[in-house]
């Protein structure tokens, strides 16, 4: 099966001083996979998000690297093509849906404008709207046409944002950590409606996230970053069951979990580095119980081994 | 020593909506000392908002805290001011609540100095000591909050707040706005700190993993009211609400991969606090509500001795 | 990450702007020329008349040239330069430890006194900055004092609305709720924990304010209230000169240039401010 988006030796960098922020990051998503990026702030997940659709903030740029989706490597498009794929072939939706909606448009006009702006050939744009409003749960499709975002809860927003996005049958739906500022019960909701449109359209979807849980209940693969780089990738259940990642390891033991002893969680010492600081070892060796000398004094590179790869010298559960 | 709340109110008027917010309606709660109360709800339940009332950051609208037997609440201010408070609190965000122009040795000298706790000849040993309590290193006192991490400041933030010798520690979601993996020390020293100082702990979270992980009581509230109480273990092991049952059913856990229900899931959304229905507040989301729901407002009944829940269609 | 310590982190952004140096240099050129006339250095007095030399042209002797009636140029518009500085001067401080001290207070506390603060200052804000100042010229008097007065109930406002906004924010930050469970007095959370953090806006107000009051003064001295001859005032002057201008053109020209470069000087040391003093575009570089 050929990939549908395919990323290739990304490095993102600060442009005034060259300091890195994604380091050398590669990753594929198949078509109707849904893949997770789990990873700390600073770790370059929402980066390396941002960099596929092109919307870097200022005073950042990709430094080197390949963004294909279908083939075509996305950093090389013209602004018109890139255009043209964001919204109708590639759409995102973001942690804060007050910002990512404008104030002062009615939600109709706001849908209306992503068909707009895509000459879509739907002959009945208000119907689709509509049902593309009730399909993502929205009671009363009709005055939510007609109102305004601040008019709608958090979860409201975040559905209307799922619908906009969904409006023109995305194959790839980016998720920056869309339920993060929201309730549990709501986030419930909004993933189980994620989960549920996804396989309805067998869409794709890039889920960027810190919450390990909504990670394991939600996608098929997950790639786990640190410190800019990608350490470990693997099925959500290698990842979960059997993390080869002293990282990902030390994560997952630390976090309190229902059944888990309450004496005493398993702590990881110190604090992740920023990616500039350790761009030639292993980011995580000053934090690792397993580190030895080469750890601080070489990089550990990504090895695949089916469907799975870790970037460690000496991976967990594997024979020395 | 404990503390108790009692039948405790808060409202708010809002000018603007010409409306009036019930953020809490009749809390009674106790709290032994050396135990650890975790507080969940999502928002608008009022956890914030109790929290505040606890340190004395607001008065109750109705009702009264006490702390050993002298309030915490009503009249606050002056009482308050004068000797320094036996509670205190962790905000969540340690990016906002150490002042920004302040060396961290500073803001810890200014709690001795201000409430004279030492001589001035002691302050500078006391601050180094009060920093080594939370593992800050003595020669990181002289800088500014935004040189340090995120796990750093929150440590500063406890080591300011123990300065204050307090014996009740308000901890309002004190790792959420943490990395993921330095939530764990933290964890750890708050139980930690616990043990060496005898202190009591109010833990208020809506991550339910880390309430289960801290706490020897837990009470579930929504929209201002406690719905169920008890120890950790009855309310999490054998939850009797159906809103606690929603909220632990909601919670996507990492040891339990695909596991979490995405068919049954609790619709609806948390009433404005504005506006709260008649009757048990919960009944509109509820799988259970019968007629009666609608009406009255179900009291906090007694399921086991120290487990108290409040549905009178769970406890037939 | 920044290892600086944060207090003279904005000295040093400061002076890598070049339009801030450049204004603080034009700032210092008049207020040092000012000095000199203060102290009675100036090369001529600025009153004594020499008919003989009525109108003529900058030369060696009048740098500047000489007005209609002999009085040296350079000198009047040095001293003048001195008078509008001491009247922007105190009008903005009077304006400044008022209207912040309102601002402060106001926003900190709430209630009747910030309504009642809020209300009189939209009230002054209603009336354009210069017939206010006119109307209250007019029934105090044209002494530099009363000029002085004039400006800074004028003036007030704009630092109680600067002062007040960011009250209102850092009053609501936690490390402020968290000194007042520290049970902290309250004039000690507002000098040491409220009003550090909102000083940024209020100095770049004063180096703004400063320029618009010298503009005031020159506009009042121009309309005839304010400085009274035989004092120079640089507004007077350039009031005066407007019938000679015609045929000596630098009885115009040089206080207008005074004007206009004390104006322009504190302008750009505002703006130099502004961006030292935010954290947010610093960090940025």
């Amino acid at each position: 099966m050929t990939n549908l988006l395919e990323i290739k030796n990304l490095s993102v960098v600060i442009s005034e001083d060259k300091r890195v922020l994604v380091n050398d990051v590669s990753f594929e998503i198949k078509p109707g996979e849904a893949v997770g990026v789990v990873g700390e702030s600073g770790s370059g997940k929402t980066l390396s998000a941002l960099s596929i659709l092109g919307l870097l903030a200022r005073g950042l740029k990709i430094e080197s690297g390949e963004i294909r989706f279908k083939g075509a490597d996305l950093l090389k498009s013209s602004a018109e093509d890139l255009r043209s794929i964001r919204g109708k072939e590639i759409a995102m939706i973001y942690q804060d849906p007050m910002t990512a909606l404008n104030p002062v448009m009615k939600i109709g006009e706001q849908l209306q404008e992503v068909l707009d702006s895509h000459q879509h050939q739907i002959t009945d744009q208000k119907t689709h709207i509509l049902n593309g409003l009730a399909a993502v749960g929205i009671a009363d499709p009709n005055r939510a046409f007609d109102s305004y975002p601040h008019e709608f809860s958090g979860g409201m927003r975040q559905r209307v944002m799922i619908a906009m996005s969904l409006l023109l049958s995305p194959e790839l739906l980016i998720a920056d950590e869309p339920t993060t500022a929201l309730d549990v019960t709501i986030q419930r909701q909004i993933l189980a409606l994620v989960a549920k449109e996804r396989k309805r359209r067998n869409m794709s979807m890039l889920w960027i996230t810190h919450d390990l849980g909504v990670v394991a209940n939600l996608v098929d693969r997950v790639i786990v970053m640190y410190a800019g780089r990608v350490v470990e990738t693997g099925t959500v259940d290698e990842i979960f069951k059997a993390p080869k990642h002293p990282y990902t390891a030390g994560l997952l033991a630390s976090l309190p979990a229902a059944g888990r002893d309450r004496e005493r969680l398993e702590s990881i010492p110190g604090v992740p580095p920023k990616p500039w600081q350790v761009l030639n070892t292993c980011a995580f060796a000053p934090r690792c119980k397993e580190a030895r000398d080469i750890c601080s004094s070489h990089r550990p590179e990504l090895t695949s081994n089916e469907s799975s790869s870790v970037a460690c010298f000496f991976p967990l559960g594997v024979k020395q | 020593m404990s503390l108790s709340i009692n039948n405790v109110t808060k409202r708010y008027r809002i000018r603007a909506r010409k409306s009036v917010v019930n953020a809490l309606n009749g809390i009674t709660l106790s709290v032994e000392k050396g135990r650890t109360l975790g507080i969940v709800g999502e928002s608008g339940c009022g956890k914030s908002t109790l929290a505040r009332l606890i340190v004395g950051l607001e008065p109750p609208t109705e009702g009264s805290l006490l702390w050993s037997g002298s309030p915490l609440g009503q009249g606050v201010k002056n009482t308050f001011r004068s000797r320094h408070s036996k509670t205190q609190l962790v905000f969540q965000d340690p990016y906002s609540s150490l002042n920004p122009r302040q060396t961290i040795g500073a803001c810890i000298a200014e709690v001795l100095k201000t409430h004279k706790l030492r001589g001035d000849a002691e302050i500078s040993a006391r601050v180094i000591e009060l920093l080594a309590v939370v593992g800050i290193a003595a020669d990181m006192q002289t800088r500014f909050p935004h040189q340090l991490s995120g796990g750093q400041r929150q440590r500063v933030a406890i080591a300011r707040a123990l300065a204050a010798e307090p014996e009740l520690l308000v901890l309002d979601e004190p790792v959420s706005a943490l990395d993921v993996s330095v939530r764990a020390d933290v964890m750890n020293l708050l139980v930690d700190l616990k043990n060496k100082f005898n202190l009591t702990y109010i833990f208020i979270s809506h991550d339910l993993s880390m309430v289960r992980h801290i706490s020897d009581e837990i009470a579930v509230m929504y929209l201002g009211r406690i719905v169920e109480y008890g120890t950790w273990d009855e309310v999490l092991n054998n939850p009797k609400h159906p809103y606690t049952k929603a909220l632990i059913e909601s919670i996507p856990e990492h040891t339990n991969v695909r596991g979490i229900d995405f068919e049954n899931v609790l619709e609806g959304e948390v009433p404005d606090p504005a506006n709260l229905p008649q009757g048990c507040a919960f009944h509109q989301r509820c799988p259970l509500a019968v007629e009666s729901c609608k009406l009255k407002v179900p009291e906090l009944l007694n399921a086991t001795k120290s487990h108290l829940v409040a549905c009178p269609e769970v406890l037939k | 990450m920044k290892t600086s310590t944060g207090r003279r982190d904005w000295v040093h952004y400061y002076f890598k702007s070049t339009s801030g140096v450049i204004g603080l240099f034009l700032v210092l050129v008049m207020v040092i020329l000012s000095i000199v006339s203060a102290l009675n250095l100036a090369p001529i007095d600025p009153l004594e008349q020499n008919p003989i030399d009525a109108l003529q042209g900058p030369s060696g002797t009048y740098w500047f040239g000489t007005d209609q009636f002999g009085r040296d140029i350079f000198s009047r518009s040095i001293d003048g330069m001195s008078r509008s500085l001491s009247v922007a001067l105190l009008s903005v401080g009077l304006a400044a430890v008022v209207g912040v001290f309102l601002g402060v207070v106001g926003g900190f506390f709430g209630g009747w006194l910030d309504n009642l603060v809020v209300r009189a200052s939209d009230v002054i804000f209603a009336f354009p900055a210069i017939l206010l100042a006119l109307a209250i010229v007019n029934s105090l008097g044209n002494s530099w004092i009363d000029t002085s007065i004039a400006i800074a109930i004028v003036y007030t406002p704009i630092f109680i609305r600067v002062a007040r906004g960011p009250v209102l924010t850092v009053k609501e930050m936690d490390y402020v709720k968290s000194v007042r469970v520290l049970g902290f007095s309250t004039p000690r959370i507002l000098i040491r924990h409220v009003m550090p953090n909102v000083l940024a806006p209020i100095v770049v107000q004063i180096a703004l304010s400063l320029s618009w009051a010298i503009l005031t003064e020159s506009g009042l001295s121009f309309l005839g209230l304010g400085t009274q001859p035989p004092d120079a005032s640089l507004g007077l002057m350039v009031s005066e000169a407007q019938a000679l201008a015609s045929f000596a053109w630098w009885t115009l020209a040089f206080p207008s240039l005074f004007i206009t470069v004390v104006v322009v000087g504190l302008n750009l040391v505002g703006d130099g401010l502004r961006d030292a003093l935010d954290p947010a575009r610093r960090s940025s570089g």
